[in-house]
């Protein structure tokens, strides 16, 4: 293997990691702050943290794969990299959930879109729970030192035809449209950023802020899986942990206790919750698990008469903010617009459908182009997000019941697909919906839509960003965590990352968890040293 | 919720009242529950079916199954040929190797998920393979191994056209790991015309070079 990879390089130089599969005893030990995962909020946590000369165990319950790993294979990293090897989903089935489960969690496998928190959201939140603080003017300075740290920046070179159809889709309606900002350094447009980016140009976690924390002193463990926070009187005393065989499933038996000053946990919208509901954390309103957003995600696919290879290229540097705050920051249910890359498997198991007729759907890959909207949820009464709880196996689940007034918004983002790939050429377009056809121009498009049921299971939902269930905010009536990540009844228990956004954000959240995290540890650092 | 009913197609169903059924939802999660106690009790294989002899079977006898019994392995080799459909190769010795390849990485998939989603594909897979459930609840009066892709083809059509979204979530669940494994295998790239990572970043990146 190279030494010019980061990690081998770094693995190389007396890293101190500890791949838990190859424990063979249990193990008790101690550090100033636990950061519980390896994603956008405890890489970024863990590194500033190490920096301020805090000793600091990272743990993760995923594998460490870096680029000997990544191979440009979906089956093998479908399988390796994500949550429930690609499997997840909401309790009745109906959504798809995509989310990383590997050092540098879903950084490690998202396409790489940047954006800043929305400012409208960020005033939402300023005068709904209480978090004047986080207003876009004092989150500016956050913002610009994650820019730069995760090197992020509009994409400068020309979007694949995947993306810029919905840029002409957008162009001939009159819709607005933007370039994204992605963060890479010497990317090679080679489209693959969702099996583990195989250049090491994506400048996620992996790439920045766990070799930051690493070089600094701390500590990783990975395949080891965060069990419980043990309460010592109004305290946490210890984390209990358990180990994974080397093929990140099996538990080979081996407990891990992490001893600590402060425990931060960053394990996900779904993890977190998780954790704490398992640890029995004191919430006396019962707020640990509540308000979870997840931008649930409807899409088309358009047959283009061009070749548009969308399995090729930076997967998404076009994006339309028409429909996303145009009824207000409140009204009718918002959507932001960009485009997936579509390789066979995913591709072939996101399109439902078997026999010959999925044979003629994926035959048609080379020509074809899909549009996804990300409803904005959780900004009305009608949209009070889903639940976290655990299962008997205290394994963490989410229930998102759609509600109509979301349905709504998802027949309406239909529509706009639809419209904008018949604006840009489709010859014909079917929607991500049991039951429906190819169409052929878009007024049978537009009747079909209207016709057809807006139900769980018939329509397909995915979710790839997931929000909320220790939400922040300053009245702990009705939040987990003040607007530093900090428990509001346990003085050393802190959470950051997306889990503490008290609604969806608008847009995809990778940045919003780094700049959070940034700020937020800045803060505890100061506090801890 | 649901504004306008789906295509009235779901024949096979139209006795049991969807909002009915949706009331005994709870009862019908218990009853799955139930399914894969009794299948065991009743001579159901409920044990994966580890390495298979290479005689008598057409798979790979160096493949260690980690989660499909032997039982779910004929469900496969029953439904895959509906499936994948014309994209299988009709050559049998070749057909015959793509299916046995298909259920492998269907197994090696499933291993991968954990232990809360096994839990559902086995509810569901001894549904299918329990004789009882599968003639009442899949309407599937042959075992299996005697059913005719067309038998099989109208079983996934009955789930994917069903109104109770049981079954829809059923159909999603067979169709999502037979496509993955399948579709996103490099011997059947060539059938969605997907050429493959570029061959110049495969000559050119370290991982690729051989150690």
């Amino acid at each position: 293997m190279s030494l010019t990879d980061r990690i081998a390089r770094g693995l190389e130089s007396g890293w101190n990691v500890t791949d838990s599969a190859l424990l063979t005893q249990n193990l008790t030990t101690e550090a100033d702050v636990i950061v519980i995962g390896t994603g956008a909020g405890g890489g970024t946590t863990a590194e500033i943290l190490a920096r301020s000369g805090l000793s600091v165990i990272l743990v993760e319950e995923g594998r460490l794969y870096y680029q000997k790993d990544f191979k440009m294979d979906e089956q093998t990293s479908y399988a390796n990299l994500y949550q429930e090897g690609m499997s997840r989903v909401t309790r009745d089935g109906a959504i798809a959930i995509l989310q990383g489960r590997c050092v540098g969690g879903s950084t490690t496998v998202n396409w790489t879109s940047s954006f800043r928190t929305p400012a409208p959201t960020l005033n939402y939140w300023a005068e709904q729970f209480g978090l004047d603080e986080l207003r876009p003017d004092a989150m500016a300075p956050w913002f610009d030192g994650r820019e730069e740290r995760h090197s992020m920046a509009p994409w400068q070179v020309d979007p694949n035809v995947n993306n810029d159809i919905l840029r002409q889709g957008c162009e001939k309606l009159g819709y607005s449209w933007q370039i994204i900002p992605r963060n890479v350094k010497g990317c090679w447009n080679l489209g693959y950023c969702g099996v583990g980016c195989p250049t090491n140009a994506k400048q996620g976690a992996l790439m920045t802020t766990i070799p930051g924390a690493l070089d600094n002193n701390a500590r990783l463990f990975h395949s080891l899986r965060a069990d419980r926070l043990v309460m010592n009187q109004d305290q946490i005393d210890h984390l209990e942990a358990s180990a994974f065989a080397d093929d990140g499933v099996t538990p080979t038996g081996i407990k891990v206790n992490l001893k600590a000053r402060h425990f931060v946990v960053a394990a996900s919208a779904i993890g977190s919750p998780g954790l704490l509901l398992r640890s029995e954390i004191p919430d006396p309103n019962q707020r640990i698990g509540k308000r979870s957003f997840i931008h649930p995600v409807n899409a088309t696919v358009a047959q283009m008469p061009q070749r548009v290879d969308p399995y090729y290229g930076a997967p998404q540097s076009i994006y339309s903010d028409e429909f996303n705050f145009r009824n207000g920051v409140d009204g009718p249910a918002g959507y932001k617009l960009e485009v997936p890359p579509l390789h066979p498997g995913m591709s072939s198991g996101v399109i439902p459908g078997h026999g010959e007729n999925q044979i003629n759907n994926m035959a048609g890959l080379p020509h074809m182009q899909s549009v996804i909207a990300l409803l904005r949820d959780g900004f009305h009464p009608e949209s009070p997000g889903g639940t976290v709880s655990l299962r008997d196996d205290g394994s963490p689940v989410l229930d998102y019941p759609v509600s109509d007034y979301l349905w709504k918004g998802i027949r309406e983002a239909f529509h706009t697909m639809a419209e904008i790939q018949f604006a840009a050429g489709a010859e014909k377009v079917r929607l991500m919906h049991l039951d429906s056809d190819w169409y052929t121009n878009w007024a049978d498009a537009k009747a079909a839509i209207n016709q057809l049921p807006m139900a769980p299971h018939r329509v397909r939902l995915f979710t790839a960003h997931q929000m909320g269930g220790c939400a922040m905010g300053s009245n702990p009536q009705n939040s987990v965590v003040n607007g530093f990540g900090e428990h509001h009844h346990v003085g050393n228990l802190s959470v950051h990352d997306a889990s503490i956004f008290p609604t969806s954000i608008g847009a995809n959240p990778q940045l919003s968890v780094y700049a959070l995290a940034a700020r937020n540890s800045t803060r505890l650092a100061q506090r801890l040293s | 919720m649901n504004d306008h009913p789906p295509p009235s197609n779901s024949r096979d169903f139209t006795n049991l009242d969807r909002r009915s059924f949706l009331k005994t939802g709870l009862g019908g999660a218990l009853f799955l529950g139930t399914v894969s106690v009794t299948a065991g009790l009743s001579g159901c294989a409920t044990q994966p079916a580890g390495r298979l002899s290479a005689v008598g079977t057409r798979m790979d006898a160096s493949y260690q199954f980690r989660f499909l019994t032997a039982d779910d392995i004929a469900l496969f080799e029953a439904l895959l040929p509906a499936m994948i459909g014309p994209g299988l190769p009709e050559q049998p010795q070749a057909r015959n190797t793509a299916i046995a390849g298909t259920i492998e990485r269907i197994d090696a998939g499933i291993h991968k998920f954990g232990p809360a989603n096994q839990k559902e594909l086995r509810r569901l897979f001894d549904l299918l393979n329990f004789g009882l459930t599968r003639v009442t609840v899949a309407r599937v009066w042959s075992s299996w191994p005697n059913v005719t892709t067309a038998e099989a083809d109208a079983f996934l059509e009955r789930w994917r056209t069903s109104r109770i979204g049981l079954f829809n979530n059923g159909y999603i669940a067979l169709t999502k790991i037979s496509n993955v494994a399948f579709y996103g295998y490099r011997d059947f790239w060539h059938l969605s015309g997907y050429p493959g990572p570029p061959q110049y970043a495969v000559d050119a990146l370290p991982q690729f070079q051989n150690a």
